[in-house]
């Protein structure tokens, strides 16, 4: 049986320990134990009036339960042994990067292990583009360069710009070094100007040549 | 019926105004221009987009968020016709004889009657929702904390059953939903609960933050996974509107289409789905013809694309009447609504009847906006189809990491739609459907809160708690759809539904 379905399947069997369900059903459990964990020290109350610590216990069982149930499955169930747990580690590893580096250097600020300065949407807006634009399989560096600026100066335009949302466009050391008689607006519009004005001289220098030749 | 016509005059008069019809006009036009791109479908749109909508008031912010839903779900319609790579499971069944009509070069007609059909069934479906709305709520507001539990309770049973994938999956996923709506504050002791010391954790999970990173991110990440197909798209798509025998050939289905999506959406799970699966299975059984099926049957593009039309209209009742979101789509809508200070439920529709009533009004609105906006700038979506994903995901990711860190001007929440992106994606590769998740951390609070008074009323017996007559029915009902779904046949049905995707 087990080798008719190998070769349907035109696979290996896995080894238990890499199966998809086993991995999706130990991660389950541990997941309730973290719950678990996380609820010790809440009171469980009574019944007519149960405490902050009473549904994230019984979940927590629940879940421990069912996850354990996918788990079994995944040791039993004969189509379970063909399903490999498997996933793409570059192009996740990559946009995770720049997803975090947006989030430490926007702002900056405290993140209980290190501190970052402020770098403002100019300076992470093309950062982040350009770095997440590095998970494709093939990467134009030349239409990825375009866009980081062409892209970081639209969203200038719209975020504080058009609909007045607080995101800090500047790093902190420049923000501070704008004279008051310019003033931030002024100072914001020159900048997405200036970064279109450049994506659009790296289009024609970089890009339409390509196209051409193509 | 007076009180009908009163009803949707009020919510007219909130429509036209300047700032809702713009609003109803860019959500329409952002949602479309996302939605049409491949591979992104409605519930990934609206929550890369949701943070665009927090800065206009309630009724407006509701309103653009609906616009953008319909966009969304109309582009995904465009991609599946013109490409043939549907971006979620409701325009999977549009694919089929969509694209066969585009490979026929009659695309142009089939996305004419796509938009036709769902406008006419939008239509009908406003005014669906619009006659059941107050009978609901009145119903609502009698209900007790015990019946209301049960209520929910059958709810999310019904939108576990009604999902595709393993029924166990789907379970873990809701406690886990369910405990992230518990982390934060305790709502009556003010106590951390589940925060593990961590400040940023005290507010509890962010709505908006959570579903980004589930569906937004791990959505480009999934893409990415998959080797980079660039979609053939072909220029010629023609003329755009029917001609009289393709009028006569669809009304029918368009009719069917509209009635069975209106009424299927009503009920919780994935409605617009499971609605145009049914429409399609529907048309071919009464078509003359059932082998022109598949080969570009312009019934086949018409009646479910009516279907899941109407019943993405009709979801909104169980959000707006009972404060029960039953679809991922309305858990982020209800997210948004009660961010707005209106928590949705069955006292919106007397507390805020401007509110409740322009949303209805705005849908019927939104779906015109369509019509008329939409197919004359077909050329313009063919175009976005075109530029090749490695531009377009850079683009998304930025657009998510602005938005979201605008919303709250919080760097954590950055960090943390990373985080849920990640997780996304490995339950994903996991074989786990997110879904359930969001819809238990939507309902989590109020879960917890029915049972805590359904409990504090029956002074603790659980016997008493249960007895209540409709509790018990509704319980009742709960276990012999979960029985039900274990037996052989109907799991057989889902694992079909499920693969067809």
């Amino acid at each position: 049986m087990t080798h008719e379905a190998a070769e349907q399947q035109g696979r290996e069997p896995v080894p238990p320990y890499a199966r998809l369900e086993v991995i999706g059903g130990a991660t389950m459990v541990a997941i309730a134990a973290l719950i678990w964990f996380g609820a010790i020290n809440l009171a469980l109350g009574t019944l007519p009036n149960f405490g902050p610590g009473a549904l994230p216990r019984v979940l927590a069982i629940l879940l421990a339960l069912a996850g354990a149930g996918v788990l079994i499955q995944g040791l039993v169930r004969p189509e379970a042994a063909f399903e490999r747990f498997e996933f793409a580690l570059r192009p996740t590893l990559v946009i995770m990067l720049a997803v975090v580096l947006f989030g430490l250097f926007i702002r900056g600020g405290n993140f209980g292990l290190l501190s970052t300065p402020q770098l403002g949407l100019c300076v992470v807006g093309p950062l982040t583009v350009f770095i997440a634009g590095c998970a494709a399989p093939q990467v134009n560096l030349r239409q990825l360069l375009v866009l980081a600026f062409g892209l970081t100066a639209l969203m200038l335009l719209v975020f504080p710009d058009l609909l007045r949302l607080g995101i800090p466009p500047f790093p902190a050391i420049l923000q501070n070094a704008i004279p008051p008689s310019l003033g931030r607006e002024t100072a914001l519009r020159i900048a997405y100007a200036g970064y279109g004005v450049l994506a659009l001289i790296l289009y024609l220098a970089f890009v339409r040549p390509d196209r051409r030749a193509a | 019926m007076t009180d009908l016509l009163q009803h949707l005059q009020l919510g007219f008069s909130v429509v036209f105004s300047f700032q809702n019809l713009f609003l109803c006009l860019v959500g329409c036009l952002v949602g479309t221009l996302i939605g049409v791109l491949p591979g992104i479908g409605p519930l990934a749109t609206i929550a890369i987009l949701m943070p665009l909508t927090y800065s206009a008031d309630p009724a407006g912010a509701i309103i653009m968020l609906a616009g953008i839903y319909y966009g969304a779900q109309y582009g995904g319609s465009t991609t599946a016709i013109l490409v043939n790579m549907p971006g979620e499971s409701s325009s999977v069944v549009t694919a089929l004889d969509g694209h066969a009509m585009a490979r026929q070069g009659r695309a142009g007609k089939a996305l004419g009657i796509a938009a036709i059909g769902s406008f006419i069934a939008g239509s009908f479906a406003t005014l669906v929702v619009a006659a059941v709305a107050i009978p609901l709520s009145r119903l609502a507001l009698g209900l007790t904390a015990g019946n209301y539990f049960s209520l929910m309770l059958l709810g999310l049973t019904l939108a576990i059953v009604l999902g595709s994938g393993s029924l166990l999956k789907a379970f873990c996923m809701l406690l886990i939903g369910v405990t992230m709506a518990l982390v934060g504050a305790d709502q009556i002791t003010g106590e951390a609960r589940l925060t593990f010391g961590s400040q940023v954790l005290y507010d509890g999970f962010d709505m908006a933050v959570v579903a980004m990173g589930l569906f937004g991110i791990a959505e480009i990440l999934r893409n990415l996974g998959a080797s980079e197909r660039q979609p053939f798209v072909d220029n010629v798509v023609g003329g755009l509107l029917p001609d009289k025998q393709d009028i006569k050939d669809s009304a029918g289905a368009i009719a069917r289409g509209s009635l069975l999506g209106s009424i299927i959406g009503i009920i919780p799970g994935n409605g617009a789905t499971l609605s145009s699966f049914a429409s399609y299975v529907l048309e071919k059984k009464l078509s003359k013809h059932p082998e022109t099926f598949g080969k570009g049957a312009i019934q086949g593009v018409a009646g479910p694309e009516s279907a899941n039309n109407a019943a993405a209209q009709t979801t909104f009742v169980p959000l707006l009447t009972l404060g029960l979101p039953s679809t991922a789509t309305m858990a982020l809508v209800g997210g948004a609504m009660t961010l707005h200070g209106v928590v949705p439920g069955p006292q919106v529709i007397d507390m805020h009847p401007e509110l409740f009533w322009g949303v209805v009004t705005s849908m019927w609105l939104g779906n015109l906006m369509l019509v008329i906006i939409n197919l004359p700038l077909i050329g313009v979506w063919v175009k976005f189809l075109k530029v090749p994903y490695h531009l377009l995901f850079p683009t998304i990711i930025l657009l998510c990491c602005v938005g979201i860190y605008s919303v709250n001007s919080r760097p954590t929440d950055v960090l943390m739609v990373a985080g849920f992106g990640l997780a996304g994606y490995l339950l994903y590769r996991l074989k786990f459907d997110p879904t359930p998740l969001l819809l238990g951390l939507v309902l989590g609070g109020m879960l917890e809160d029915s049972l805590r008074r359904g409990l504090i009323l029956s002074r603790g017996s659980f016997w008493t708690f249960v007895s209540d007559p409709l509790t018990l029915v509704l319980l009742g009902l709960s276990a012999v759809i979960v029985v039900s779904a274990l037996s052989p046949s109907i799991s057989r049905g889902r694992k079909v539904l499920s693969e067809d995707e």
